[in-house]
């Protein structure tokens, strides 16, 4: 069962291409199995490494020749498609000044949605009969002529003096004054 | 050309950034280094030789298409191999309910075949071909390209533990396959010395 363990530790000198530790040294002294997969791990690198150049002495030419006529295809293949590239670069001022134009159109359309038509609601709100009459008053023209952003930063601004007020009135703390 | 700079002087790593910063004509030389190593490596992955030379030719392909990300700093060798092994897994998932030539069924061996297996047949790495492909692939690895654990680990995508387990086992089931053939006199003469190892 201990064998399991020692050829793990045995297997692992052999990745790591140290020596093993004492214990397992004593081991393979006595243990026939575990000696001779030491020996294995040991000649299993110069062998393999003696087969390997046996194995790849005998060039496969075929392969070869076959891979690179792949590679001077894919080479031709690839210089086509920069070409390609370049011609879309030319295409590409062409692009750019249609882009132009279409963000043009879409701002003069924008602006005429959200600006031209509302300014003129509010210009034709005057033409209306009670309105006229209304205008007659100069204090309430003068109300009726702000424009719904001045009304809104008026009322941020009586707001905020009323604000202001009240924490004058409630955190005053005379600082700075002198006390008797 | 300078001696120094002629391709087959150059290291891999040197070939490779030479080829992607200029002529790609270096890849050639890199091609011939590793095509036969590729082959061995990715003997497993299919049953057809036409398919392993197939997947060869394809792993090639994509590293010369992706020369340029090559970082010289690392092992070419490391980023073939992951290559190599991306293009097994993706051909492994294509072809998957398809049925294999087995090999041999499909042409018959040229001379120059029959010369190689007759070599082969006394060859350690024959024995090894009958090893599961994951345990046969980090056995390739270590010993035939000497690859470090975790450069092994990057290659095949799994980790340092994984690689040593699967080293492991492979020495594990070749001392077994050893112990069954005449191979294990030659492996006994292979060693540096019979009783004194540098392991024990």
């Amino acid at each position: 069962m201990f064998c399991t363990v020692y050829k793990w530790l045995i297997s692992q000198a052999a990745d790591s291409g140290k020596p093993v530790s004492g214990f397992v040294k004593n081991h393979t002294r006595r243990c026939d199995s575990c000696r001779e997969f030491a020996q294995l791990c040991e000649s299993l690198k110069p062998k393999l490494a003696k087969d390997k150049q046996v194995i790849l002495e005998n060039t496969h030419e075929a392969l070869n020749k076959k891979i690179i006529l792949a590679l001077s295809k894919e080479r031709a293949s690839l210089s086509g498609r920069k070409g390609t590239a370049r011609t879309y670069l030319a295409r590409k001022p062409a692009l750019v000044a249609s882009l132009a134009a279409a963000f043009v159109v879409l701002a003069i359309s924008l602006s005429i949605l959200f600006i031209v038509i509302p300014l003129a609601r509010d210009t034709s709100s005057f033409g209306r009969p009670s309105e006229l009459v209304s205008a007659a008053s100069p204090g309430v023209l003068l109300v009726k002529a702000e424009s719904p952003l001045e009304k809104e930063y008026l009322e941020l601004k009586k707001t905020f003096n009323a604000t202001t007020e009240y924490l004058r009135s409630v955190l005053d703390f005379h600082i700075g004054e002198q006390t008797e | 050309m300078d001696r120094t700079s002629a391709p087959e002087h150059l290291s891999d790593e040197e070939l490779a950034s030479k080829a992607a910063e200029g002529p790609r004509s270096l890849f050639e030389e890199l091609v011939s280094r590793y095509s036969m190593r590729l082959f061995y490596f990715l003997r497993h992955r299919t049953e057809s030789d036409q398919d392993i030379e197939d997947l060869v030719q394809e792993t090639f392909l994509k590293a010369f298409k992706g020369i340029d990300r090559f970082d010289p700093e690392r092992k070419f060798s490391t980023w073939l191999y992951t290559i190599a092994t991306r293009e097994a897994v993706s051909h492994h998932r294509a072809h998957k309910k398809m049925k294999h030539n087995p090999v041999g069924t499909s042409s018959l061996p040229g001379p120059e075949e029959v010369v190689i297996r007759k070599e082969e047949s006394q060859n350690i790495w024959k024995l090894a071909t009958s090893l599961p492909k994951k345990e046969y692939e980090a056995l390739w690895l270590f010993y035939a390209e000497e690859m470090p654990i975790k450069d092994i680990a990057r290659a095949t995508k799994k980790s340092p533990i994984t690689v040593r387990v699967l080293l492991y086992r492979a020495r594990m089931k070749l001392a077994e396959k050893i112990d069954k053939t005449s191979l294990s006199k030659n492996l006994a003469g292979a060693s540096p010395a019979k009783h004194k190892f540098s392991l024990l």
